[in-house]
């Protein structure tokens, strides 16, 4: 009896033990987030900024991250050629001016002097050389290496491994100097150079910790406004200014603790309790607090719209995909079932994107398609009438909230005002993908994020050759234009073929529904200026904020 | 013991084989790749197979798993895709940290709570105590435990401002989320316990010590919480596990760095390596827990010989 009694204690005592370690093991094992805890415990003290983020922070290696969250803290810690400026104008960072040639396919950069790296040692153009050239070496094999293998001169064959790293058109003649050959003139080329992919990497510094680059705050070189003190991908990051950066007198706010927070009533009771500086606020709270002073809202360049599928028996029919065009509004689509500072959509590409002349494209381009039911009757009746049947249609659609709402609406508007009848088809987000590439949708609720300030990451996508999840859409006088558009070195004349473009595959061949630009509701303490998020790109910047 | 402790460890291993077996090709039915897969539509073919490649995973299902299987037996749980190449094991030892630590506060309180109600309960039968302490059992097994931690998030940590509203970041963090996930325990433990003891009360063993004049605590201790608990240690081993291993919700309601949140995302983005790694955690720990439960049957009942059964 008492032998057993001492096993039980000692099993007792084994887990108190457990417990003690588990203690530890927690919160102390990251010693230098002891820093950061204490910085929120104070966090009335005045010049931090206390932000989150609604996910992990997967990556910080700039080689392999793909999220836009790894892709916000990027451009806060590092720092390209250019640099978007408040207005989201692409502004000189590291380099200090460039020179164009008159064709438009070279680019000379010159650095800023005394550019330095957290270490002290300076920033030359061998590391933009070195970091562009291995994102595009296929044994990085990054998905978003297009973004620089579609530009620069032989970085296609160079990602397919045909051709040598010296057969690509970057070069450095000296270490101020950056010279950038481009297949075709590219107007918005300075503002990708702000974008992650074409960041600067310190070749020894990559090499020495290869693995583990980018996984911890020891793991990276600087050359941004801020540098990374604290880095966890469950539980978010800390940020501190950076003495080496080159214009660090513009750098206000010398302490940001970012953490990760998924669920957003967590984060609306700790804005409220004023641990946080800003906060997205739900649909479901946005009535709640959009007369409060320190309410808004900001839209990104992530298009929302319903992809038919032209390969489909009913949908080959143009007057059928029309009719479902001109049925719905998306102005109640933005109003009663968003309602998330999202906006509704009577075009593809999204209002803020650059067109020319100093105006963007939405405001050259206009509203394309503006809801009719009255027409959209009449193409209805006519359509059926040409099928000889009323025809059966499906509409797929990923099985997030938001995703599914916007199916349920549409359903019930069709319904209502052309009496078609649609099944609703859910499927998990790849589950969605796959069925689009399969073949195997007629309709589908759909979305592109811009990968740059151009409206030719939209025109692009539906001139690829003939596939199922662009819709089986294919049109040569399209292609045409948008071939015309890469190759033209007159901004006037470039925008104009992509004008064009917008205006055939909405209007003339209906092969997209506009449904709305992505938004966010949010509040921001009115003591913090200067947050600015960017549509695109890496998209949150602190460069310019100030807390008072 | 020990031969039946080394047959059952052999169990334990082939258990463990299937598991990670079915697991395998179930998950590479799942539609997508661990890629951003509307990203990579834009690209043309041959440079989505070529990013594949790498990844080695345009070879066959069955060449994969060989080679997954092939790396596990050397200890090696792969790299995760989403969080780009880092070592599987590495993240799941980052994050079983917290998770374990708040499962084994809430188990260890909740339980010792759990007993003294139910033994109360059971003690004062029909009485004030045992309504009350079963009302509360039956809500605490009917409200979802995010519902508490809501609650305990608004009131406690927002309005009244003593304890964090989330985070991780001292030991007062675990306040909260240990008793949003103790409420379960409790009732669990509690509803059992009582019913047990009612039984255990009116056997003729129990009339006879109270007979022999013994203490009410000897009597308790030695007779009545021996014999009861027997069930409530069965009920109590998935109990331990779903709570070591982690609750999505409550860690996501807390903002807290643990396990339970990495199950459900890596499914969600199609992590192989990670899906493989969380479950093949999941299930040892829960074949663990059935083995250690069936040996403390022994310990406490001896009238239950594992060992010898057989004939």
């Amino acid at each position: 009896m008492s032998k057993r009694k001492k096993w039980l204690f000692l099993l007792v005592l084994a887990v108190c033990l457990v417990l003690s370690a588990c203690n530890f093991s927690g919160p102390s094992k990251k010693s230098s987030e002891d820093a950061g805890k204490q910085a929120s415990t104070a966090a009335g003290d005045n010049k931090t900024l206390n932000l989150y983020f609604n996910n992990d922070i997967p990556d910080l290696n700039p080689l392999k991250a793909t999220d836009m969250i790894s892709f916000s803290v990027l451009g806060n810690v590092l720092e390209g050629l250019y640099r978007l400026d408040a207005n989201h104008k692409p502004v000189p960072a590291m380099a200090k001016d460039v020179k164009i040639s008159d064709d438009g396919l070279t680019y000379t950069f010159t650095l800023r002097d005394g550019i330095k790296w957290s270490d002290g040692s300076p920033v030359t153009a061998q590391d933009f050389v070195y970091g562009w050239l291995t994102e595009m070496d296929p044994k990085t094999a990054d998905a978003y290496s297009f973004i620089l293998t579609d530009y620069i001169v032989n970085g296609d064959k160079f990602n397919k491994g045909e051709v040598k790293a010296d057969e690509v058109g970057i070069e450095a003649p000296d270490d101020q100097t950056l010279v950038v050959h481009l297949k075709q003139p590219t107007p918005y080329f300075l503002s990708l150079t702000t974008f992650a992919k074409y960041f600067p990497i310190k070749k020894d510094f990559y090499e020495k910790n290869k693995d583990q680059f980018g996984k911890g705050p020891d793991k990276l070189l600087y050359n941004g406004p801020y540098k990374l003190t604290s880095f966890n991908p469950a539980s978010g990051v800390t940020l501190e200014k950076n003495d080496q950066y080159w214009d660090k007198d513009n750098v206000s706010v010398p302490k940001i603790n970012i953490k990760v927070i998924k669920e957003a009533s967590t984060a609306l009771n700790l804005y409220n309790a004023g641990q946080l500086d800003y906060v997205q606020l739900s649909s479901e709270d946005v009535n709640q607090y959009k007369d409060n002073p320190e309410f808004g809202t900001t839209t990104n360049f992530r298009s929302y719209y319903v992809q038919f599928n032209l390969g489909d028996k009913v949908l080959a029919n143009e007057k059928i995909r029309k009719a479902l065009q001109y049925a719905y509004d998306p102005k109640v689509l933005e109003k009663v079932i968003l309602n998330n500072g999202s906006k509704a959509a009577y075009g593809l590409i999204p209002p803020g994107m650059a067109g020319a002349g100093g105006k963007t494209f939405r405001e050259m381009q206009g509203d394309l398609i503006k809801p009719d039911v009255k027409t959209a009757k009449r193409l209805w009746k006519e359509g059926v009438k040409e099928l000889g049947e009323t025809p059966k249609l499906s509409l797929l659609v990923s099985d997030d909230s938001v995703d599914k709402d916007t199916a349920t609406f549409l359903q019930s508007q069709w319904k209502k005002n052309l009496g078609a009848e649609v099944s609703i088809v859910t499927k998990p987000y790849s589950g969605r993908l796959q069925a689009m590439r399969d073949n195997d949708y007629q309709m589908a609720v759909s979305a592109w994020g811009a990968d740059y300030n151009d409206p030719m990451t939209y025109m692009d996508l539906w001139a690829a050759p003939k596939n199922a999840f662009r819709g089986n859409y294919e049109n040569k006088a399209y292609i045409d234009l948008v071939l015309q558009a890469k190759k033209e070195k007159d901004e006037g004349k470039r925008m104009a073929a992509l004008l064009k473009a917008e205006k055939i595959l909405l209007k003339d061949d209906a092969v997209l529904a506009p449904l709305y630009y992505q938004g966010q509701a949010f509040m921001q303490k009115a003591n913090v200026k200067g947050l600015v998020f960017h549509p695109w790109g890496n998209p949150w910047d602190y460069k310019y904020a100030k807390k008072q | 013991m020990k031969k039946y402790v080394l047959i059952r460890l052999f169990n334990i291993v082939v258990t463990l084989f299937i598991i990670a077996t079915l697991t395998f090709f179930l998950m590479k039915q799942l539609p997508g790749s661990p890629f951003d897969e509307e990203k990579l539509s834009a690209l043309p073919e041959d440079v989505r197979t070529a990013i594949y490649e790498q990844y080695g995973l345009n070879d066959p299902v069955w060449k994969q798993y060989i080679k997954y299987m092939e790396n596990l037996v050397k200890g090696d749980l792969g790299k995760s895709f989403y969080y780009k190449d880092k070592p599987v094991a590495q993240i799941i030892s980052e994050r079983i940290g917290p998770s374990a630590l708040l499962g084994i506060q809430a188990i260890v309180i909740g339980t010792a709570i759990g007993l003294i109600l139910g033994i109360v309960a059971a003690f004062r039968h029909n009485s004030f105590w045992d309504y009350t302490t079963m009302i509360l059992a039956v809500l605490g097994v009917s409200i979802p435990n995010f519902v508490f931690a809501a609650l305990l998030q608004y009131f406690v940590g927002l309005k009244l401002g003593v304890l964090p509203i989330a985070y991780w970041e001292s030991y007062k963090s675990t306040v909260l989320p240990t008793l949003a996930l103790m409420f379960g325990v409790v009732s669990v433990v509690a509803r059992f316990m009582r019913n047990e003891m009612l039984d255990v009360l009116n056997q003729d063993y129990m009339t006879t010590a109270l007979a022999k004049g013994l203490s009410l605590r000897a009597i308790i201790l030695n007779h009545a919480l021996r014999n009861a608990l027997i069930p409530v240690i069965t009920v109590l081993g998935p109990v331990i596990v779903s709570l070591i291993t982690g609750s999505l919700v409550i860690e996501s309601i807390f903002s807290i760095p643990g396990i339970g949140s990495l199950f459900v995302e890596s499914i969600k983005v199609n992590d192989y390596s990670m899906i493989m790694g969380v479950t093949l955690l999941f299930s040892t720990l829960f074949v663990f827990v059935v083995l250690i439960i069936d040996l403390l049957y022994g310990v406490i009942d001896p009238r239950i010989r594992i060992a010898g059964n057989k004939e």
